[in-house]
């Protein structure tokens, strides 16, 4: 396949998830305040509770550029594929998908993107209009710190949509596969900061979320993009990140040859 | 020319795990879990020569989709080997997936929300057809399949039969050499179930391809089959033309007459076992090898106006195949 071939697929899966969405227009509005609210409602605890002074290094105006921010990198490198894979192998959809010359992995890739480039587009444009009557949320246009931002904000996104489809998979096992992901979902809560900056956990937690993937799918692309994040700890970040995407990508591949082989093909 | 499809000692075995009723059989299967083997395809053996429409026969649960979902790659085999189209299915890659079609009667890859034309658009891209042949192949599907009038309406609010006719569209636009139906017809109304036949035949005619489908439908078996495969408790029955299996099974025929006045039932039950008598039809079952000379003495000694010897409904013929298969099999 040539490069222009994989980009007419890629337009064409992008295209036609547009094309769904569209049919769906109240929930992507729905969704889009999902998005806006839970990072709203974090900060607004953590307003309170920082008063006019600072927690752990966080005045009121740092907390509105890191919740502003998360509210970016998350819509940004959130996936819902294990969601779609459970059902897709427990509902025999998986079915026709194998039977195409083209891997189920790329339809789930195109619809990142096409959710993405949707949900981040309009928080994107919410983050603007809320920077210009309010001058704490806006970031430096530094060029070198947004380029690291996207690089981080790039693997943050693989990682994550690795980790998804991965656990979706286990749907080939067990029928519980977004419980599991649901159970990902309640700790990266807690460890990948967003209810609080990492800083901000107790030492023993944040000892343990140092040693987990959490950190690196939202805090450290977000920490890099408001500026928190400097020097070692931004070679630090990137190397966790690499890591374990590494380690995700693996476990991918495991548990796709090892599911596929044992795929009961249900229904028609 | 090699055969299109070789399915050698095939055989599939799924683990299922057993769980006894209620709260504790429950507990029982998380914390001790029992599995017990299915042996959903024994051992089947069988070619397909290129451009046959061979059809597979069974009750629910014989092995027939199992079988299908082999030779497409979707399932590996326990055992045995495979060729399709030159290619072992399951490690055939995207070159033996452009050479196949699969379409499953109640699985569909239509996107329930936006029109056939965009599922058709989107197979363009994934199966990388050039502009032109797209539209060439589009007009003539559109044109056997009578699909002018749905391009442009949401698949949701098409019929079944409808999304029937747009899935095989869908499926057949990178021209596959081989097609997989699993139950094409399924819940379709006459009329349906007969455009999806006349297009199977139109299909293979022109392009040569070989098909391959499961149906519960005889009239689909005895319009598109030249040759069928049963199949019961994953064992391959017969393998072998729909006429030679009637009569290899069948030992009776069926005497169907139009009778003029004053014959009885009685003066008729003289001649064989008169199966059904509403004056003036009347339906006699006699051993196959006296059915021509006793059509000869109906003829000498009743007033009959008319008379045909028919072989008898296929789904009999079907019922006791499988019934003799089931009685091998716990022998």
């Amino acid at each position: 396949m040539s490069r222009a071939a994989w980009l007419r697929r890629y337009a064409a899966l992008i295209r036609n998830a547009w094309l769904v969405d569209l049919q769906y227009r109240a929930s992507i509005v729905l969704w889009l305040l999902w998005g806006v609210t839970e990072p709203a409602v974090a900060l607004g605890i953590w307003w309170t509770i920082a008063g006019e002074g600072q927690v752990a290094g966080y005045a009121r105006a740092d907390f509105a550029r890191y919740f502003f921010a998360l509210m970016l990198v998350n819509q940004l490198t959130i996936a819902w594929d294990s969601w779609y894979l459970d059902g897709w192998i427990r509902e025999g959809e998986l079915n026709f998908r194998l039977a195409r010359p083209l891997h189920p992995a790329h339809e789930a890739v195109a619809e990142n993107i096409a959710y993405k480039a949707r949900t981040a587009g309009m928080i994107l444009v919410v983050w603007l209009v809320v920077s210009l009557v309010w001058p704490a949320v806006r970031l430096p246009l530094a060029p070198a710190r947004w380029a690291l931002t996207a690089a981080a904000v790039l693997l943050a996104g693989a990682m994550r949509f690795f980790i998804s489809f991965t656990t979706g998979l286990l749907a080939f096992w067990t029928t519980r596969a977004t419980a599991i992901m649901e159970l990902h979902a309640g700790v990266s809560l807690f460890l990948s900061g967003r209810l609080a900056p990492l800083a901000l956990l107790p030492p023993a937690v944040a000892g343990a979320a140092a040693l987990s993937w959490f950190p690196y799918m939202l805090a450290f692309p977000v920490e890099l993009l408001t500026g928190a994040a400097q020097g070692t700890a931004v070679v630090k970040g990137f190397a966790g990140q690499l890591v374990w995407l590494g380690v995700w990508i693996a476990a991918y591949h495991v548990t796709w040859t090892r599911g596929v082989r044992r795929y009961g093909a249900v229904g028609g | 020319m090699p055969p299109a499809i070789t399915a050698d000692r095939l055989s599939k075995t799924f683990k299922v795990k057993v769980r006894d009723p209620g709260l504790k059989g429950a507990l029982q299967a998380l914390l001790k879990p029992r599995y017990r083997d299915v042996h959903a395809v024994r051992d089947v053996t069988f070619g397909i020569e290129p451009g046959e429409i061979v059809a597979f026969l069974g009750p629910n649960g014989a092995g027939k989709t199992t079988t299908l979902k082999m030779l497409a790659g979707l399932l590996y085999p326990t055992s045995g080997r495979v060729t399709v189209a030159g290619f072992a299915p399951w490690g055939g890659g995207p070159a033996f997936k452009r050479r196949i079609a699969l379409v499953l009667g109640n699985r569909q890859q239509l996107v329930w929300d936006l029109p056939p034309e965009e599922t058709f658009q989107l197979n363009r891209a994934i199966y990388d057809i050039a502009e032109s042949d797209y539209r060439e192949r589009l007009a003539e599907l559109v044109a056997l399949l009578e699909l002018e009038d749905l391009l442009d309406k949401p698949v949701r609010q098409l019929s079944l039969g409808e999304r029937m006719k747009c899935e095989l569209a869908a499926a057949l636009l990178h021209h596959p050499p081989i097609l997989f139906l699993d139950e094409p017809t399924l819940g379709l109304d006459v009329t349906a179930q007969e455009a999806i036949r006349r297009f199977l035949t139109q299909y293979r005619d022109r392009h040569g391809a070989t098909v391959l489908l499961t149906s519960h439908y005889m009239q689909d078996v005895t319009a598109l089959a030249s040759r069928v495969l049963i199949i019961n408790r994953g064992r391959l029955l017969y393998d072998g033309a729909l006429a030679a299996l009637v009569a290899r099974i069948a030992h009776t025929k069926r005497i169907e007459l139009m009778l003029a006045d004053g014959v009885t039932a009685e003066q008729l039950a003289a001649f064989g076992d008169v199966k059904e008598f509403r004056f003036p039809n009347a339906v006699l079952e006699v051993p196959r090898e006296e059915a021509a000379a006793t059509s000869a003495r109906l003829l000498a000694q009743l007033p009959v106006a008319d008379l045909s010897i028919e072989d008898p409904p296929i789904e009999d013929v079907i019922r006791v195949a499988f019934a003799r298969g089931v009685a091998e099999d716990e022998a």
